[in-house]
């Protein structure tokens, strides 16, 4: 709390007034003959306990009164940042969250929850007396000194952009920062507490609370939670990109807010190279993900372009942009013994008739050797991998690689990030392991883009080794038994498939499930390669290197700043560049998460900041104070009536 | 000599009403009281049997003719009535509040009041003072000549000291040998079971009683509006307090003692009248005489 006029505040000796009063009152007394003497000894050794305290508290209320009024004459100012005990602070070091989804427009639809925290933080600031303000925005990760807070909104380092935030490197810049001023100082935290923003299970939370305790002078954490009422919003994002022979698959999705339900219809204007398009897509639910196919002529080596909904709540999310260039080769790695199955496997990464497709395979002894850099897609038909293998393919993955295990003959008790194979089991006499159950809309085994299904009812076992592990099933054989399982490893995605295409096996060879199978999980590995053409605002590729400049070549903004989304061309290179795909992550921070995160620091979550009806952080107390006063004179009053003695005294004159 | 406490008019227009006795009284001549005693009066009170020795000219002739027995008619006897004024003089008579007189001055005005209409009327009244003792007494007289020493010694009564009230009434009590009015005027700032033992030995020796409690209306009100020293006016114990916080607590004490004087007065079938310093004397007295006329005569 702080007072906007604190020499008033001197008048707080006034509540002495009335004990002074008291004192003096005591020593002032009349002397009187008096006759009635026994009832006045009597009564002098009754009136103890209730009569002093009520006189006391008559005295209390008076003084606290005058207190009061003292303090309402001060113009306190209490902000919801700073609470009651806070007193003047030298320091605010203000933490801006300026990610994409901060653009997201409040219940009114007037102002972003951006634009609306910078609004309550500069009347906050003002209210305090303009402490000095460092700004540490979300984009650049640079602090910097504001002059004053009424150009917060103003300048360049708080404007909008595509970008993410990684709150763990700001605590641990703003801390830094901290540690080399003096006086008191405070961190406010401005979020709409996206929990990708957060990401609560980093273990380097750990490093920026020793650093938060090591300052110097403790540091409160003010935490601007801006998870109030929003208006409706759909955002737009691109998953991938894939070329083909004739023209580029677009992996879309659309991601509706949790509260808006039933099925809307958004048309979707499509811009590539500068010719528009339009269709209208039907979103049934919370989100839809589908494919985008462009067609291109052979003389369309390279080009851009954008796909965008109308504007709606937040105008950030509602476009995403790509680009292409030549297509490259793919390349697939069979891990296996020499056999069936390999062979089998080898044909799927490599049907014929694919010449950007290549496949090489190699023994599970050669595999810490192989250069896995040009490797989309590792076909794992062996027993689990261990040694150097295990950390061969843990990278593999990190770098967005897909890596299908297949079961072996030989059972192996080894797991491969928690997953394993159980025991070969055979089918009874005479009968088949069934496939029955697959995900139809998602994995390998969906549905093609026209509708039709893949027939993998006709995949028949004899043996298998269902996999054991956390990861998601999409496919069971129709004893409920796994056959298909996935899981998302960093960039790259681990599948188990539980029988091989061996005569031995299954007729999983047959091509069926198999080839669909290899060839989708070898176009999700192939992304990876693709994205020298696709990167998100603020990856490593969309800085410029010595001699480079930037410019943006999209028709849909002009905008060229390093934050902005958009297809730019950095010195020789094509990119287009989007906000990242966590961005539209709708999940938001708990109160649990920040307490882990956060823990053992005096950090205070405000969750009004982003209420549309309170317009400031900071709030004027005076009436609070006047309010007190007449609180105090009421009690006083009350406590003065004289009911008993009244009344005795009435019945008293009424029995004469 | 004139008396500051008489009221001429007062007593003029109070002159008409009657004191009359509460129990027959047994006086010296014939009054206008009821006697114990049959007498010669016009008012028949029964027949009775003959007994050797009875004045055989009270005989009822015609009596004696109808039923052929001796009768002796017998009238009731009225004779005169003595009052005794017994004054409080202690040092608390001497309070009075800010405009109002002292408990002393209403009570000689209650007193010589009441004396004259009693001589007026043809009965006697006496005066007894006490203060810690009985100290002062005036003899019942019917003489209008004996009111100049009623009021002289009244006028001459100082309040001091503390009460000697209760063995002054059982000294009263034992020294009046035939049935009297004894009339007490006092605050009763005393030990209240003392005074009903005090008023049940007056009643057991058959006197008509009547209490005159008077009180300052401040004694009753207790407004004071600051921190107070109160000396004590019998003993001269000082209290210093402040009146806002005890004001309850005196409520409760002095109303338990009014409660309980009334309940001594009632107990010995005494005429109790509390009575404050503000209230205006002729109402006060015209209510008293009035409710002790017999119903029979109104």
């Amino acid at each position: 709390m702080t007072f906007l006029s604190p020499f008033l505040l001197w008048f707080l000796a006034a509540a002495s007034i009335p004990v002074i009063i008291h004192l003096l009152n005591k020593r002032r007394h009349k002397t009187i003959q008096w006759a009635a003497m026994q009832f006045l000894l009597k009564a002098t050794r009754e009136s103890r306990g209730k009569k002093k305290l009520r006189h006391i508290l008559i005295l209390t209320c008076r003084a606290l009164g005058i207190a009061a009024l003292a303090f309402a004459a001060a113009r306190p100012v209490v902000s919801g940042l700073v609470g009651w005990g806070a007193g003047t602070i030298d320091t605010v070091v203000l933490v801006l969250d300026r990610s994409a989804s901060m653009e997201l427009r409040s219940g009114d639809g007037q102002a972003t929850k951006r634009e609306l925290v910078l609004q309550k933080v500069r009347d906050a600031l003002t209210d305090l007396g303009n402490p000095r303000l460092v700004l540490l925005d979300s984009a650049s990760g640079k602090a910097q000194e504001v002059p004053s807070p009424d150009i917060l909104a103003e300048i360049s380092s708080t404007a909008a952009t595509h970008s993410t935030a990684n709150f763990k490197t700001l605590m641990t810049t703003a801390a830094e920062y901290l540690s080399r001023s003096t006086g008191r100082s405070e961190i406010w935290l401005a979020s709409d507490l996206q929990l990708s923003n957060w990401r609560p299970d980093d273990e380097r939370w750990a490093a920026v609370r020793a650093t938060l305790a090591s300052l110097h002078q403790k540091c409160a954490v003010r935490i601007l939670s801006l998870t109030g009422s929003a208006a409706p919003n759909v955002g737009l994002r691109l998953v991938g990109t894939r070329r083909l022979a004739d023209g580029l698959l677009l992996d879309l999705e659309l991601i509706r807010s949790e509260e808006d339900r039933g099925s809307i219809s958004l048309p979707l204007t499509i811009n590539t190279n500068g010719a528009r398009s339009s269709e209208t897509v039907i979103l049934p639910g919370q989100s839809l993900r589908f494919q985008k196919r462009i067609s291109l002529s052979e003389s369309d080596a390279t080009g851009h372009g954008w796909i965008s909904i109308p504007a709606d709540g937040n105008v950030r999310d509602n476009t995403a942009f790509f680009a292409y260039g030549p297509a490259r080769s793919i390349k697939s790695l069979v891990v296996a013994t020499p056999g069936e199955a390999g062979d089998y496997l080898s044909l799927a990464a490599a049907p014929p008739g694919f010449e950007k497709q290549s496949v090489e395979r190699i023994d599970p002894a050669q595999f810490s050797n192989a250069d896995t850099s040009n490797v989309a897609m590792i076909l794992w038909a062996s027993p689990l991998p261990v040694g150097a293998n295990v950390q061969a393919l843990e990278r593999f993955l990190s770098s967005g690689g897909q890596v299908v295990f297949l079961p072996s003959e030989t059972p192996s008790p080894e797991s491969f990030l928690g997953m394993q194979w159980g025991p070969v089991t055979l089918a009874e006499s005479g009968k088949f392991f069934i496939l029955q159950d697959w995900n139809k809309t998602d994995g390998p085994l969906r549905d093609g883009i026209d509708g039709s299904p893949i027939p993998a009812e006709r995949l028949r076992a004899i043996k298998r080794s269902s996999p054991t592990g956390d990861a998601a099933v999409l496919a069971r054989w129709e004893d409920g038994e796994t056959f298909l399982t996935r899981r998302i490893v960093d960039r790259g995605t681990l599948w188990f498939v539980s029988s091989i295409p061996d005569y031995t096996w299954s007729n999983l060879g047959d091509a069926d499930v198999l080839l669909p199978l290899a060839q989708r999980i070898l176009a999700l590995g192939a992304d990876r390669f693709d994205s020298s053409y696709l990167a998100e605002v603020g990856a490593d590729g969309t800085n410029l290197l010595a001699g480079e400049s930037r410019t943006r070549i999209d028709d849909y903004a002009a905008e060229n700043s390093p934050y902005e989304a958009g297809v730019f061309r950095i010195g020789e290179r094509l990119i287009a560049i989007n906000r990242p795909l966590a961005e539209n992550d709708l999940q938001i921070a708990s109160k649990d998460n920040l307490d882990a995160m956060l823990e053992g620091t005096d950090y205070r979550l405000l969750d009004q900041a982003g209420q549309v009806g309170d317009s400031s952080l900071s709030t004027d107390m005076w009436r609070s104070f006047l309010l007190a006063v007449l609180f105090f004179l009421i009690s006083e009053a009350i406590l003065c009536l004289p009911i008993k003695s009244t009344a005795t005294s009435q019945k008293l004159v009424a029995a004469k | 000599m004139p008396h500051s406490f008489i009221d001429n008019i007062l007593l003029s227009r109070l002159g008409s009403l009657p004191i009359e006795s509460r129990v027959p009284m047994m006086g010296n001549v014939a009054g206008k009281h009821r006697s114990p005693h049959r007498g010669s009066s016009v008012e028949f009170a029964e027949y009775r049997k003959y007994v050797p020795g009875d004045d055989t000219r009270r005989l009822d002739w015609k009596a004696f003719a109808r039923s052929d027995r001796f009768y002796i008619k017998e009238f009731e006897a009225d004779t005169n009535l003595r009052a005794y004024f017994v004054v409080d003089a202690s040092g608390s008579m001497n309070f009075h509040s800010p405009g109002q007189e002292t408990k002393i001055q209403y009570a000689r005005r209650i007193a010589s009041s009441l004396a004259y209409l009693l001589v007026n009327q043809g009965d006697a009244a006496g005066l007894s003072i006490c203060t810690d003792k009985l100290y002062l007494e005036v003899p019942p007289s019917r003489r209008a000549a004996h009111l100049e020493r009623f009021f002289t010694t009244l006028g001459k009564v100082e309040p001091s000291g503390e009460t000697g009230l209760i063995e002054a009434l059982h000294t009263i009590a034992e020294k009046i040998s035939q049935r009297a009015f004894v009339v007490i005027l006092s605050d009763f700032f005393t030990d209240t079971a003392a005074l009903g033992d005090a008023l049940q030995h007056l009643r057991y020796r058959k006197h008509d009683i009547s209490l005159f409690h008077l009180m300052d209306p401040q004694e009753i009100g207790f407004n004071f509006d600051r921190p107070h020293r109160f000396v004590d006016l019998e003993d001269g114990t000082i209290i210093v307090a402040e009146p806002n916080l005890i004001a309850d607590e005196y409520q409760t004490a002095l109303k338990d003692f009014l409660i309980s004087v009334r309940a001594k007065a009632h107990d010995a079938a005494a005429d109790y009248q509390l009575v404050t310093t503000d209230r205006p004397l002729e109402p006060l007295l015209r209510e008293f005489l009035t409710a002790r006329i017999p119903k029979a005569k109104h």
